[in-house]
Order: C-alpha cells, then structure tokens, then sequence
C-alpha cells in the first residue's frame, strides 16, 4: 500500500493575504494544514509556526529517537498518535510564547489539522474548525469534530446543522493554538484502507463547497494534485470568502504480480 | 420582574421570565428551561421566590448544580450569580424591567463578528471537567461498569475473547491487530473497531464485514448482543457486565 498526495492553498476572492499554511511531506507521509487569525499579518505567522513545529517534532521523534514529550500520552492511543499530539501542544506553546513578547502579535492565534500515516494506520490531530474527512467506498466521513460555538450548539441540539451553516456566530472558536499557555488536543487513529481519500482543509472550502461537490470531486478526480486544484477551484468559482486550503491523500493498492512482490521484497516491505 | 438567561457557550439562548411559580430546568421537555444534553438529569433544579429572595434547588441531580463555580444542594441567589448546569448556565437578572414587551425582547447575542474569535474557555472548561469528574464517579460503581468485549464463535483467531479498550481495535494479520486472524488468506486488516464517545462502530477492512447478516456500506454503531461476520471469522459483540 502506497499513497499519492496533492496540496494546494489560494488567498480566494476577498482577502488581501493568505492566512492559511500547509506543509506536505508525502515521503514521510505527514500531512499538517494550518489557518491563522490576529491583526497585522499575525495570522500567517501563527499558522507558520504551526505548520513548521508539528513537521520538526515528528521528524526529530522519528530521526532522533524520542525528543521531550508535551502533554500525557493517552491510553488506547498508539505510540504514533500520542507523537502526533504532543507535536499540536509544542505548537501552541511557540505560538502563544510568540504572542506574549510582542504587543502587535497580541491575540494570534491558529487552528490545526494534521495527519500522519505508519504502516496503515492514519493518525489523526486536530484543534479549531480546520477539518479532515475520509472518503470510503463512497461513503463520505468527517472525521474531526469541530471546536466552534456553532458546532458545540448542534452537538447539544440548540441549532440543526442548516442553522448552523447560515449562523453568524460561525468564527467563533472554543479551542485554537497559541491563545493559551495550554491546549486540549483531539487525538484519534484508524486503519486505512486500499481506494481510500483523506482531505484535509480549512474552512475557506467547506463553507463555500458542499459535502457532496467535495465528495463527487474527490471521486472524479483520480490524481491528487487534480482534486486539491479542482476544490480550490470551486471554492473561488462560489465566492471564495476566504483563504482556502485542500490537501488530498490518496490510497493505493500495492501492484499484484509476481514482479511487484519481488520488488517489494527488495525493498524490505511487506 | 427579573429573569432567568439560559446560556451556551456565552451566547443566550433562552429568557425566561420569573412569576411566583417556581422554574424547572432538567432534560426532560416539560421543563420550564429544559435543556436537551445527556449531562443534565430529567429534573435537574428549581429556581423559586422565597419571601422576596430568589432560591435555587438542586433536585439531587447526578452531575450537580454549581453557583458561581461552587456545586450548592440550596443557595440564595443575587443578581448577576450564575448557576451552572452541565455545560449551560442561567444568569440571574433582577434589575430587569417587567415593562419590556414579549416581542420586544430580542436575543441577546455576540456581536456579527468577521473576523475568528476564540471565547475564554477557561471557567466553562473547570466546571465541565469538575462534572466530569463526578460523572467518573459515578461510573465506577460496580453494576454499571461495562466492558464492551468481543467474543469468538467461530474462525481461527489467537483468542477466545477480547475486550476492547483502545480507540481503535484492528482485526486481521497485520501486526496492529489486536484480533489476531489465523491462516494463510486472512487479510491484514478484515475490519475495524472504533471508539466514540457514543459508542463502538464497525468499519471496513479489506473486507466488507456484515453486522447481523446485514452487510454495512459505512462506519456502523455497535448494540450490545450483535452479531458480526467478516471473512470466515464470526464474533459476537457484548457489553460484559
């Protein structure tokens, strides 16, 4: 099993700059996507640092053998996935100790989605509105809860989900990066699946397209660079409010034969 | 007259205006203030006029009522005390003026922000993990433990009997199973189990699993008692007491 990834980030219609930021680091199979927000292009820094932490301390976890864990690993989560999480609490650490010195970075602050795969298993790290979702055998699945007022509202049944889409209380988060000298991080892991698609994106694209037009793309689209292209397309094509970001991992099967098994062989895979 | 604001997340999401009757908050949809959240008992607390004070009851709730922070069986409220239920609260409004007329009386709410905001978490966030606290207590009594467990009935598998307790419970050869398939042909993951909080759902492997003789198209939530089938592997899922 192998994957094929494409990313893609654009300022969209209305903004002047690009506040969102991803790193894509298919050989190492991590994934990490980042929307900043704060005043004077404060947003784009925090969700720099985000990108750039979660990348370094995974690495340096993998190369180095085991830097300083943040936080408590959690039971029932593997190893990989407490890795990842504790690299979401490095992150708010630099972004909220960036803020602090700095009066014109007061309030900064990012969200996160990241997602890391061994093996066959995909991690899974998350903090604010920025999403994942998995598309599998047609069924298309988010996999994130998002932590915003709006999202908090429907889960204790106040606003339905179409409420919720027209509410203007939409920005408003209950958790992000570097707003405080701690963060409650989501942390979840699943096994992977041959034809699977996992999209991470921020909410410049769920709140311009809809479940089905990123799903029917998604499946449309057999090249990862294509969809992610495509979904930053449709975004600016419906109003492209705000910055929106896509990044698209696709899972392949291993190629059948003899041939094949033999390189694999080779290569030490199973 | 003064009033009760029922809030969520710092937003109000409910007025309501206090007569001589007393005022019900609970789960159950009769309430005065019913709040629908598994956090909140059926009849939670009452809210009443005594000899021109304003009580509040606690009407011996699992989780609790707090004012101000502190969980209270029975407090005298002020204006502008807040009672905390669960992951709302009610704030205490005497000085409102009775004169406003119904329709009037719009919603009070945040500001129409653009740009994002984060709300300081930090109070909600003490009183919620002070709950469930009390919540974890309450589930160690014996009698409601429950050890969701699958059970072989059939196929080749290194064990008779599993309990599940990670959040993702692999089944197959692959050396992340816990359910460790048998054989030549069995796949490296034939499915998967999943823990959320409302549950546990089955998802797809390799193969395409069947719950009850019924094949899932998608992440499917176990009950207790199901019966599931993936390749030559038949398991039962219970709930163990």
């Amino acid at each position: 099993m192998h994957i094929e990834s494409g990313a893609r980030s654009d300022v969209g219609q209305i903004r002047k700059n690009n506040e969102d930021n991803f790193r894509a680091e298919p050989s190492f199979e991590l994934f990490v996507l980042s929307d900043g927000m704060g005043g004077q292009a404060s947003g784009e820094i925090a969700s720099e640092i985000a990108v750039e932490t979660v990348v370094d301390h995974c690495r340096a976890a993998v190369e180095n053998g085991a830097p300083e864990f943040y936080g408590e690993p959690a039971a029932g989560l593997s190893d990989r996935t407490n890795r990842l999480a504790s690299a979401v609490r490095l992150a708010n650490k630099m972004i909220f100790e960036a803020a602090k010195d700095d009066p014109t970075r007061k309030g900064m602050g990012a969200t996160i989605v990241t997602c890391w795969i061994e093996d066959r298993r995909l991690s899974l790290a998350h903090v604010g509105d920025s999403r994942a979702y998995l598309l599998r055998s047609g069924s298309f699945e988010q996999l994130t809860a998002d932590h915003s007022l709006v999202a908090d509202l429907v889960r204790s049944g106040v606003l339905t989900e179409q409420q919720a889409e027209v509410s203007e209380h939409q920005s408003i988060l209950t958790r992000a990066l570097g707003t405080q000298p701690s963060v409650q991080v989501d942390a979840d892991e699943q096994m992977l699946v041959a034809g699977d698609v996992v999209l991470l994106c921020s909410d410049g694209l769920t709140r311009m397209v809809t479940n089905p037009e990123i799903a029917a793309t998604l499946e449309t689209n057999p090249n990862a660079q294509k969809a992610a292209d495509r979904l930053i397309e449709l975004a600016n094509e419906n109003g492209g409010e705000d910055n929106v970001t896509a990044i698209v991992v696709r899972v392949m099967a291993e190629p059948k034969g003899l041939l094949a098994r033999v390189r694999r062989m080779w290569r030490g895979t199973p | 007259m003064p009033r009760l604001m029922l809030k969520f997340e710092g937003a109000v999401i409910k007025e309501v205006p206090l007569g001589n009757r007393p005022v019900t908050v609970g789960r159950a949809p009769d309430n005065d203030i019913p709040i629908d959240n598994l956090a909140v008992s059926n009849y939670h607390a009452k809210i009443y006029d005594e000899a021109n004070r304003l009580v509040v009851e606690d009407l011996s709730s699992l989780n609790g009522t707090f004012v101000n922070g502190l969980r209270v069986d029975r407090a005298m409220l002020n204006d502008g005390d807040s009672i905390e239920i669960g992951k709302h609260n009610i704030v205490v409004d005497q000085e409102h003026d009775a004169a406003v007329p119904l329709d009037s009386r719009r919603k009070v709410s945040a500001p129409k922000v653009d740009e994002t905001m984060v709300l300081d978490t930090k109070v909600r966030r003490q009183m919620f993990e002070q709950a469930a606290a009390l919540g974890e207590h309450s589930q160690l009594s014996p009698g409601r433990m429950r050890v969701p467990t699958l059970v072989v009935l059939g196929g080749r598998t290194d064990r008779k009997e599993y309990q599940l307790i990670d959040k993702l419970t692999v089944i197959g050869k692959s050396s992340m199973a816990s359910v460790k398939l048998r054989g030549w042909f069995a796949p490296s993951v034939a499915a998967q189990i999943h823990k959320h909080d409302d549950g546990y759902y089955l998802g797809l492997g390799d193969r395409v699993p069947r719950v009850n003789g019924q094949t899932i198209f998608g992440p499917t939530k176990l009950n207790d008692g199901d019966l599931i089938a993936v390749g030559r592997v038949r398991l039962s899922f219970r709930y163990r007491v």
